[in-house]
């Protein structure tokens, strides 16, 4: 478990100083796949080392299974080495004089948790073949691939069965194809373990697949706490809206309740209520919730428009659709039979849309 | 079947066309580099085979080598070279490792004027600081001894700098702050999440220390000791003015007196005798040294993360590591400086007191251009403009050929150009001075200051070319491919791209050799003349007629000047680490 109350960081920098944490309050259950989501500088990476000791927080509270770590208030900073923490880092930190299996060996021998000898190797090799590398033991770290050194890194962090798993975009480094397998694993091997972990990432997809929940930062604040499907459904403001996933943008003025005026023209919408009549608002759609049809049907709110382009990706196609002359992307299956310059209807549910302030 | 209609296809693909323009520039290159590089050496090894005087012909023999290696008194040399050069790299690193540390990885205060006193400290002749240490600690002038026999009454010296300890010692602090540089160069390149990763498998910082960054650093910390080793066997300036009147005699001290013995005839056979071992160590050295460098490399991963490591707060720490460096900084600079500058005040080496206060005056700097006169300054600055143009012009050229052409020899180009790096600077000078006495129609330079700047340009082409690799490197090379597409001709595409890409990084290093050859001696002190002195060799010779004085005045204004030349490089560039860094 990881509680972080109220955290704040700053950096001395060249132009003064910058608040690179504003307060962060968070909590990570027993067992949870927690994940900071966020574009580079949001403080995601800053949380994570200080967690785990590497920077040193300048107010706030942080504890690791319900005993406290660094609480800068009371002048308290328990060291890196003497948390029960694993870590795997951006760049692995693999350390290159020493074999597969003196890199795995070394946290047994030299670190916090010693255990005797016989022990060791043992417990060595259940590590190492968690993450598929039995046999490499004698090779030399300098030898092995991205991928290799990645599962290394992920061995040597879980060996001394820490409460709590860090790491740091461990899946950046490595090719797409790759990365997705090794997301994939990633995820049985931390679930097989049961160890908590906190994971940092850029990457909305890797979030969205691993977390059991995601926490959106951006610049030093939390913006969204909660599931995938959650955060993927209800972005809690127009940063969350923007970042997480492909959505279509319109600004409109609120009529009334639950109605809009847009470009688009009167479109019935969840209008939340601190919106009054007369305020500006910004409506959100994502591209695979709105559905084209070739003539208008009964009964459903539907927009005329025309095709501009279309783009073939395979198993999707995405068209962009003039309405009104304004441009909304629209996501369907690879095979949907639209062609450019051709009119169509383009039909909404109502309670797809966010409505933000 | 296959390799040979390969061959064929190359020849017939010369033929057809002939070599390119780039193989023709790159091999004209390499024979004038080989040849330049080369001759030296060559000489060495042809003084070693004959005897009597250069130029006087006559049969090759043997009999230098019988003479010196029967002689026991050679075995003895030997043995004060290997002595004296294992206790300056001891020295060395004793200050340098912890150094290295202190500025990379703590919150040590003052860094950047640490950075600075340390460059200036490479610029400080280490003649001048010998001759410092001397006035300071000699048995029988030196102010500490006087100080002692006045308040302790004894009657004999309280230390003493003449033997071999005192040399290691002074020459090793001599090393410091090249050896930091290069140490440091390789400490940046480490991945601070190797530290981090051990601390956070609960490995404490002093066993983190022991089994991570001392292990990773140890490649880059065997090739500064080689180079520092191979350095010191060939170094001239302490076991000249320490070593010779203490009679403790090393290789290059002996070299120099062969070929310039105080009385008798110079005795080039047997200079040769002994630079031939000098050069084998060198060259044995020096292939070891791109052997532990290359093994160090495989080491080091940069991450292209932004962030800083975090520095380890020293804590109560602090004042004892600043009292270390302050101890080895007073050392390198200020002690020294002080001492100069003391003594050139007064007109004989005394001791601070109301009396010698009242009789200090500005008399030794005013009368120096009396016993100099205008030659010596007219020909320093001659070598400052020369030297970095000719080093850099060679530099640049050999780079383009070895970082950007497709040309097959290009390796052998850029090993020539790095094996000056295992010529001790004494050597090059004894075979460029026999190349100009024994064949004087065809290199009609000796005596003059030409043949310094031949001298000094070859020395220092291995530095410059390591550094225009790394210039040019980042330079990337669809640069000059989206040139050539525009139709721009190969020299132009140089000319008008690359040169002006590269300027900056190539005028810095300019600089650092321009003075690097104005604090240099023992090259300029092998091939003088009364045509060609320089500052540096006139500095020599008042010491040698014991005129300690003028010594310290004109010691104190090269000093000056170096610190004029490092200030305005710091406000003109701000980047004057980069200038001393890879020495």
């Amino acid at each position: 478990m990881i509680r972080i109350k109220g955290l704040h960081k700053f950096y001395r920098t060249r132009h003064g100083l910058v608040e690179a944490l504003r307060g962060i309050d968070l909590e990570v259950e027993e067992r949870e796949f927690f994940v900071l989501l966020g574009a580079s500088g949001c403080g995601k990476t800053t949380t994570l080392r200080c967690v785990a000791g590497l920077e040193k927080p300048d107010a706030g509270e942080i504890e690791i299974s319900g005993k406290v770590v660094s609480s800068p208030g009371k002048g308290l900073n328990i060291p890196t080495e003497k948390r029960d923490i694993g870590m795997v880092f951006q760049s692995y930190a693999i350390w290159p004089h020493m074999s597969v299996f003196q890199n795995v060996a070394f946290p047994l021998i030299k670190g916090r948790k010693q255990v005797p000898k016989h022990l060791v190797s043992e417990k060595v090799s259940r590590a190492l073949s968690l993450v598929k590398l039995d046999g490499l033991e004698e090779r030399p770290a300098t030898d092995l691939s991205g991928g290799q050194q990645q599962r290394v890194a992920m061995a040597r962090a879980v060996v001394t069965e820490p409460k709590i798993l860090l790491m740091d975009e461990p899946l950046s480094n490595l090719d797409a194809r790759l990365r997705e397998e090794m997301r994939l694993e990633l995820k049985k091997i931390t679930r097989s373990v049961g160890v908590t972990t906190l994971y940092v990432t850029h990457d909305q997809a890797e979030a969205l697949s691993l977390g059991d929940r995601v926490c959106v930062m951006h610049e030093g604040e939390i913006v969204q706490i909660g599931t995938p499907q959650d955060v993927y459904a209800r972005p809690a403001n127009l940063f969350a809206a923007q970042f997480v996933g492909e959505m279509n943008f319109i600004r409109g003025k609120v009529t009334g309740p639950g109605q809009v005026d847009s470009p688009l023209g009167r479109l019935r919408c969840p209008v939340p209520p601190a919106c009054q009549t007369g305020s500006e608002v910004t409506l959100a759609i994502r591209p695979e919730h709105l559905i084209l049809l070739h003539h208008p049907s009964q009964g459903s709110e539907a927009l005329e428009g025309k095709i501009a382009s279309k783009n073939y990706l395979g198993d999707t196609s995405l068209f962009e659709v003039e309405v009104n002359g304004t441009a909304l992307s629209v996501k369907l299956p690879g095979d949907s039979d639209f062609a450019v310059g051709q009119q169509i209807v383009v039909v909404v549910a109502p309670d797809r849309w966010r409505v933000y302030l | 079947m296959a390799a040979q209609g390969r061959t064929m296809g190359v020849l017939d693909r010369l033929l057809r066309n002939g070599p390119d323009g780039s193989t023709i520039f790159a091999g004209g290159l390499l024979i004038f580099l080989a040849v330049i590089v080369g001759a030296p050496a060559a000489m060495v090894a042809l003084m070693s085979l004959r005897t009597g005087f250069p130029g006087e012909g006559g049969p090759l023999t043997l009999i230098n080598f019988i003479r010196v290696y029967t002689d026991l008194s050679t075995y003895n040399v030997l043995l004060n070279t290997l002595l004296f050069a294992t206790g300056t790299v001891v020295v060395a690193l004793i200050f340098t490792v912890p150094l290295v540390w202190l500025l990379m990885r703590t919150d040590l205060p003052f860094k950047r004027t640490i950075y600075v006193l340390l460059t200036l400290g490479i610029l400080i002749p280490v003649f001048l600081r010998t001759i410092a240490w001397i006035l300071l600690l000699s048995p029988r002038i030196g102010l500490v001894n006087q100080w002692a026999s006045q308040i302790f009454g004894l009657d004999h010296p309280l230390v003493s700098l003449y033997n071999l300890p005192g040399m290691a010692f002074i020459q090793g602090v001599s090393f410091v702050p090249g050896a930091f540089f290069m140490l440091a160069a390789a400490y940046r390149t480490m991945d601070p999440a190797l530290e981090e990763a051990a601390y956070t498998a609960g490995v404490s910082k002093l066993r983190t220390f022991f089994w991570i960054n001392i292990p990773i650093t140890l490649p880059a910390i065997a090739a500064v000791m080689v180079y520092l080793f191979m350095t010191a066997i060939a170094v001239f300036e302490v076991p000249a003015i320490i070593g010779l009147p203490a009679r403790i005699l090393v290789l290059s001290s002996l070299i120099y007196t062969s070929t310039n013995p105080p009385t008798g005839l110079p005795e080039y056979g047997v200079a040769g005798a002994y630079g031939g071992v000098m050069l084998l160590a060198g060259l044995v050295l020096a292939y070891f040294y791109v052997r532990l460098v290359r093994q160090g490399k495989k080491y080091t991963v940069i991450t292209g993360r932004g962030y800083r490591p975090r520095e380890i707060a020293l804590g109560r720490w602090k004042w004892p590591a600043m009292a270390f460096v302050m101890l080895y900084l007073s050392m390198e600079v200020f002690i020294p400086f002080l001492v100069l500058l003391w003594t050139s005040l007064l007109p004989y080496l005394q001791l601070p007191s109301a009396a010698a206060l009242s009789s200090i005056s500005l008399k030794n700097y005013r009368t120096i251009p009396d016993y100099t006169g205008a030659l010596p300054f007219i020909n320093t600055a001659i070598l400052m403009v020369a030297v970095p143009f000719c080093a850099m012009l060679l530099s640049v050229l050999v780079s383009w050929v070895v970082i950007r052409s497709q040309v097959s020899f290009r390796g052998i180009l850029d090993t020539v150009a790095f094996l000056p790096h295992a010529m001790p600077s004494i050597l090059l000078a004894v075979g460029l001075g026999y190349l100009g006495l024994a064949y004087r129609n065809i290199f009609p330079f000796y005596g003059t200051i030409v043949i310094i700047i031949i001298a000094h340009t070859i020395n220092w082409i291995a530095y410059g070319t390591r550094t225009t690799n790394s210039v040019m490197i980042q330079v990337h090379r669809e640069l000059e491919e989206a040139g050539k597409v525009a139709g721009v001709s190969t020299p132009r595409v140089f000319l008008r791209i690359v040169l002006p890409l590269v300027a900056a990084g190539v005028f810095n290093s300019g600089i650092w050799i321009s003075m690097l050859s104005y604090r240099e001696v023992t090259m300029a002190l092998t091939l003088y003349s009364r045509k060609n002195t320089v500052i540096s060799t006139v500095v020599w010779q008042f010491w040698g007629s014991g005129w300690v004085p003028e010594v310290s005045a004109l010691g104190v204004i090269l000093v000056i000047f170096a610190v004029i030349v490092v200030g305005a490089l710091r406000i003109g560039f701000s980047r004057v680490g980069e200038v001393g860094s890879s020495v």
